[in-house]
């Protein structure tokens, strides 16, 4: 089916009232994401795009929900500021569709995650009624928050036509080691140190490695002060963890992609408890994988999806797939919940969202 | 209360924890908001959520109203009973079940004291961040209903950014848990958690939370900058935002507010207009170069004095006076409406100037302490209940500056709620169309619309005036406002 170009909300509110089962391709970078889609009228939200509204002064900007991640990064790194629960996949998708499958890099460890910065939308629901949820401004309890509840929607209560984020400054500098041990229970332990320590980290992500495991961390700062913050992080992770080498890393895009080497059928997000590490690992240990924000996610790659998703239900957990073409893009713990239920049947009572 | 009600509750509740008097229910028939009161049919004291969950249930068959009630310090009359109906009152849920220092997370019931999260975190180097004022005496239940803030929201947010995961019975008896133990929350379809949060008890009873806690930052350095003029202060926000620091704190002072603070705790603040605070926190060695430059941009936006916090003493005189400022101004009134307007952080010079016009045309004082931050005003207007037409001719200055916020781009409340005060005022912020879905979505989750029947929506019966003045444990000094 060919998508249809939509260019304005009440476009899209037409665009519902008229067809069956509706679902919305933002740039399609989610490959994964659009399989449910079979058969469904789709809209092309890209010309929804630009920035609406940006008050570096308010730490907000408003946007269209089909622009480029990219093209947002861009006009507030102009500002010196930033999108912190840092977009994934940001060369290629749209800030709608980063909302709606909730993908983060792995700097939102520092600040939070999209939940956390996001302030209001303009939605068109599955009945067609253009509508506002939550505010412009960084601080609003009026009435119920529903800007927070599209965070992860996929698209399937209400669709978005413009966000509005609350944003912040951005570090002029950023250094990024790597400390090595020898197992992941060590690796571990390092980072428990880290969670009850006092340093502040832009970034925590971890890795199986030749021999061992290895733990990136990323400081962000002034020129100023970068240094003596990364000799004392260096000295007292040397003490307290005993890693095997610690050595500095060029602070690439490259190295801060998650998904980075992760090759396979399907590329798959996992929420986890950090406790649930040694046990998780241990299901996965023949997969390509990534632990980002401290070890409370995971990315993984594998060829093998059904086997993923038996295991993932025995630990009770769930995971999202990006990329691939899997049957369906949810797997492990069922996510069937009554009072999303309940929401469903208000925005979209006939299903046509999908 | 009708009888067959009563009977049932019965099954449930032994005498002591089940009240029916007069005398047992008048601690229950206000909150903050005390400028209402009225009167509940039973209280019921639940130890357990399978008492939680069955009275929920009750109350849906029997179509019976009910409240669910933490410390009643709500300020928008969120916890006023309904006229007869039921009070849930959740102070003995008051279990933290576990605190995990390697997950950072607390689990904890929902009548638990905001304050005692953090007591129980310090061996871990670890605090719950969001700290409302009333903080030694809110339940964590009532920071969800409201998504409560404080001083020191603007870098890691208010409540909803701290809940990772929650278990609550709907309004209708339904049981339903939603987020993790990881800090990405619910992660994987709809946030819940964003949802459940601020909706002001209309959806059901938060049973238990998982809260995320935050490594105690290394050091704090605060300045308190005096100026002689209001909009100058204002200015300086606006300077130290440009400069790409991120304070912890921003908060403002007016004249009216200094004076109350300094007769009631005697903070040694200095004789101005205004009074700026500012507060970094961090990594050391970070912290100590913002200080420098943070020095440098005060110095040049016009402030006569500046004081530097050197000790984690001093650093608590500042925030002695500025916590203490509400309560303080209360005192020099016999009442008092407390607004919490949200303006865009650059149109609060307008929004000053704006509310101090409305003093003159309404013949009222009004103090104003904000987290300016933010742009989260907290006009507190003035008046004696005792004077034929005062509280009238507060009211409407109030509306006045609600108004005043929404036409500036902001909203009518940050964090204390619509509740039953700012019901009339929700249409000036939403079309009859975003409230009639909202409308719906509350009827999707509670048919018979018992939770909390009567606040939020524009309409429904105003509770009784009663007298005014300072919330009882304000008199007493044990908490005070922002
Ligand atoms: C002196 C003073 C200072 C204050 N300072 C601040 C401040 O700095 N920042 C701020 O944001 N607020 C402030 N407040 C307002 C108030 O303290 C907050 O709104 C607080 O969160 C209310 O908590 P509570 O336990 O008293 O709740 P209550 O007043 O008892 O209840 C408030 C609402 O929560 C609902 N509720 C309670 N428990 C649950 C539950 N388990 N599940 C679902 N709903 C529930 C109730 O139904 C009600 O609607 C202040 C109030 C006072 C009196």
């Amino acid at each position: 089916m060919t998508p249809t170009a939509i260019t304005t909300s009440a476009e899209l509110s037409d665009f519902l009232r008229q067809n069956e089962r509706v679902h919305v391709l933002g740039n399609g970078s989610k490959t994964a994401l659009h399989r449910t889609a079979n058969g469904a009228a789709l809209a092309d939200l890209s010309t929804l795009c630009g920035v609406l509204e940006y008050e570096p002064s308010e730490y907000t900007i408003t946007i269209g929900a089909g622009t480029p991640v990219s093209h947002v990064s861009a006009a507030l790194a102009e500002k010196g500021q930033y999108l912190p629960f840092d977009p994934l996949l940001a060369d290629r998708a749209t800030i709608g569709g980063t909302v709606a499958a909730n993908l983060s890099g792995s700097r939102r460890f520092r600040y939070g995650g999209i939940r956390d910065f996001i302030l209001g939308a303009r939605v068109v629901d599955g009945l067609g009624r253009a509508f506002r949820v939550g505010g412009k401004v960084v601080k609003n309890a009026a009435g119920f928050d529903l800007s927070k509840f599209l965070v992860g929607s996929l698209g399937r209560y209400a669709i978005m036509t413009e966000l509005t984020f609350k944003v912040f400054p951005d570090a002029p500098r950023f250094r990024s080691l790597r400390l090595d041990y020898p197992t992941l229970p060590d690796l571990l332990a390092a980072i428990s140190f880290i969670k009850q320590s006092v340093f502040e980290l832009d970034a925590l992500d971890f890795t199986p490695a030749a021999g061992g495991w290895s733990l990136m961390a990323r400081l962000a700062g002034s020129s100023a002060t970068l240094p003596p913050r990364v000799e004392r992080f260096t000295q007292t992770m040397q003490r307290e963890s005993a890693p095997t080498d610690i050595s500095e890393q060029e602070d690439t895009a490259t190295l801060w992609d998650p998904l980075h080497r992760l090759t396979g059928d399907a590329i798959v997000k996992v929420v986890l408890p950090p406790r649930q590490i040694p046990e998780f690992d241990t299901k996965v240990a023949d997969l390509r994988r990534r632990y980002s924000i401290g070890g409370n996610l995971a990315w993984l790659a594998t060829d093998d999806v059904t086997g993923l998703d038996t295991s993932l239900r025995r630990l009770g957990l769930r995971g999202l797939c990006l990329l691939g073409a899997v049957e369906s893009a949810l797997i492990g713990a069922p996510l069937e919940n009554e009072l999303a239920a309940r929401v469903k049947s208000v925005l979209d009572p006939q299903g046509k969202l999908v | 209360m009708n009888h067959p009600f009563l009977q049932v509750l019965e099954t449930i509740y032994p005498a002591e924890r089940l009240l029916t008097r007069d005398v047992e229910l008048l601690p229950y028939e206000s909150d903050g908001l005390t400028a209402f009161q009225s009167k509940p049919g039973a209280v019921v004291l639940p130890v357990d959520e399978e008492e939680i969950i069955a009275t929920v249930r009750l109350c849906h068959q029997h179509e019976m109203p009910f409240l669910a009630r933490g410390s009643g310090t709500s300020l928008s009359g969120g916890s006023l009973p309904i006229p007869d109906g039921l009070v849930i009152a959740l102070n003995r849920l008051n279990r933290i079940k576990r605190i995990d220092p390697q997950q950072r997370i607390a689990v904890v019931e929902p009548g638990v004291i905001n304050l005692h999260i953090t007591e129980a975190a310090q061996p871990y180097n670890l605090y719950y961040a969001p700290d409302p004022s009333s903080q030694s005496i809110c339940t964590i239940g009532g920071n969800i209903a409201f998504n409560s803030g404080g001083a020191h929201c603007l870098k890691y947010g208010m409540t909803s950014n701290h809940v990772l995961g929650m278990k609550v019975v709907l309004a209708d008896g339904t049981v339903t848990q939603f987020g993790s133990e990881s800090i990405e929350g619910v992660g994987i379809g709809p946030d819940l958690i964003g949802l459940f949060v601020g909706s002001e008890g209309l959806f059901g009873i938060a049973l238990e939370i998982t809260l995320r806690l935050m490594p105690q930052p290394e050091l704090y350095r605060t300045v308190l900058a005096a100026y002689d003029d209001l909009g100058a202060a204002g200015d300086a926000v606006s300077l130290v935002v440009a400069s790409g620091l991120l304070p912890g704190a921003i908060e403002i002072m007016d004249r009216l507010a200094i004076k109350a603070a300094e007769a009631s705790v005697k903070a040694g603040y200095p004789d101005a207009e205004a009074l700026l605070i500012v507060e970094l926190e961090g990594e050391a060695p970070q912290v100590e170069a913002e200080f420098a430059q943070l020095q440098g941009i005060i110095e040049a936006s016009g402030a006569f004095e500046m004081r530097v916090a050197r000790s984690e003493e001093e650093r608590a005189r500042i925030w002695k006076g500025r916590k203490g400022a509400f309560s303080a101004v209360g005192r020099l009134s016999p009442d008092f409406i407390v607004q919490d307007g949200v303006v865009p952080r650059g149109r609060l010079g307008e929004a000053l100037m704006a509310i101090d016009k409305l003093k003159t045309k309404y013949r009222l004082d009004v103090a104003n302490v904000f987290h300016a931050g933010d742009g989260n005003l907290h006009p507190l207007i003035l008046y004696d209940g005792r004077e034929a037409g005062a509280l009238e001719r507060a009211e409407a200055l109030a509306g006045e500056i609600l108004a005043l916020c929404v036409s500036l781009g902001g909203s009518i409340t940050g964090e204390h709620g619509i509740g039953m005060e700012k019901r009339d005022y929700m249409p000036t912020m939403f079309s009859e169309e975003e409230i009639d879905i909202m409308q719906a979505l509350r009827r999707a989750i509670d048919p018979m619309e018992i939770a909390n029947r009567g606040k939020m929506f524009p309409g429904g019966d105003a509770p009784a005036l009663k007298q005014h003045g300072l919330h009882p444990l304000e008199r007493q000094g044990v908490i005070s406002r922002e």
